[in-house]
């Protein structure tokens, strides 16, 4: 075999590679949809969850193709965003918690609880094992998606919540392994 | 290995570069056969790369890659044999102790005989004495001329009859 022929192959088994890494990210990413489907069903706003649920497929199978730290970022995301979106289809069920003649709707603040809550699971695993950048960015990615699932029926406010929970939780993390590089 | 696995492209070619030379050496033992190694060289080498997500760190690379070469080199063994077995059945002359390669070069010679049948005479005759190294009735530039356009009508005969050439 000459130094053409061996080019040649090594793109090929290249492509080969890759393909197959996509293909397995594919079928081990595909139980992710369940949970995006039973969330945007809870939720009872599924077109208003559908594009956050295609995002967090995509992240997913993105970063299992990817492998490296996005791969070990992929359960420790799932997991951590599902708190928000339990949090909050709890919440909903529960609507309003009255004190007095003062009625609070509870989703928003368990969107904020479940972000904090998310951020912080995340904090532990990433600083336990000190991940580089790529895996705060994708667990934050998995996260944000999934826990917008549950908090997008309450409109921009309830991502907003989301969003502000899942920075206060996240940031002693992310400063702490700053700091420690 | 244990890095391509995990995701890291810059370990592909290193991987790849350390791993042909055993994979080739495996096939040519196995198959005693410099096209046919080749070939499941090639073949063991896509195979084993492509399965590369699948490789578990805890275990020795090199034994891996070879098991997955081997396999590859068993199937090419087996095809073989199969081939082989469906020429004894073709006629007595292919059972008769007549290798694959052979019967191969015998199908291509009567194909080329085949091919020049198509040819006219004058061109037949100047392959012939060509082939023979003979005298033609003409000789230098002529000759040389003759023989370059009856090789390149033999030449799409070829190409006519069998797609090839």
């Amino acid at each position: 075999m000459d130094s053409v022929d061996l080019d040649q192959l090594c793109r090929k088994a290249r492509v080969a590679y890759e393909w197959s890494r996509l293909r397995r990210a594919l079928i081990g990413f595909a139980p992710a949809l369940v949970v995006a489907a039973g969330a945007s069903w809870l939720g009872g706003k599924p077109l208003a969850s559908a594009p956050f649920g295609l995002g967090f497929f995509l992240a997913g199978v993105i970063a299992l193709w990817y492998g490296r730290e996005p791969r070990r970022a992929v359960l420790p995301g799932i997991v951590a965003g599902l708190f928000p979106v339990v949090l909050t289809l709890a919440a909903m069920h529960i609507g309003h918690l009255c004190l007095g003649a003062r009625c609070t709707s509870v989703c928003m603040a368990a969107c904020v609880a479940g972000g904090i809550g998310a951020g912080l699971a995340v904090d532990i695993v990433g600083v336990r094992k000190g991940y580089r950048p790529l895996y705060w960015i994708t667990a934050s990615a998995l996260v944000l998606c999934t826990g917008s699932m549950g908090c997008a029926c309450l409109g921009y406010g309830g991502l907003v919540g989301l969003v502000a929970g899942y920075g206060m939780g996240v940031l002693p993390g992310v400063a702490l392994c700053g700091i420690r590089r | 290995m244990k890095k391509l696995a995990d995701g890291d492209r810059s370990a592909f070619r290193p991987v790849f570069e350390l791993l042909l030379e055993p994979t080739l050496r495996l096939c040519q033992g196995m198959l005693k056969n410099e096209a046919d190694s080749a070939d499941a060289a090639q073949l063991a080498m896509t195979k084993i790369l492509e399965r590369a997500s699948d490789y578990d760190p805890a275990r020795p690379a090199l034994p891996w890659a070879l098991a997955i070469a081997g396999w590859e080199c068993r199937t090419i063994q087996r095809a073989r044999s199969r081939r082989r077995e469906t020429l004894e059945d073709v006629g007595p002359e292919a059972a008769d102790g007549v290798t694959e390669d052979d019967f191969i070069t015998r199908q291509l010679s009567a194909a080329a005989v085949a091919a020049m049948g198509e040819l006219t005479q004058a061109d037949q005759d100047v392959l012939r004495a060509t082939f023979w190294d003979c005298a033609a009735d003409v000789s230098g530039a002529t000759l040389r001329k003759r023989r370059e356009r009856a090789i390149q009508r033999l030449q799409k005969a070829f190409r006519r009859l069998y797609g090839l050439g």
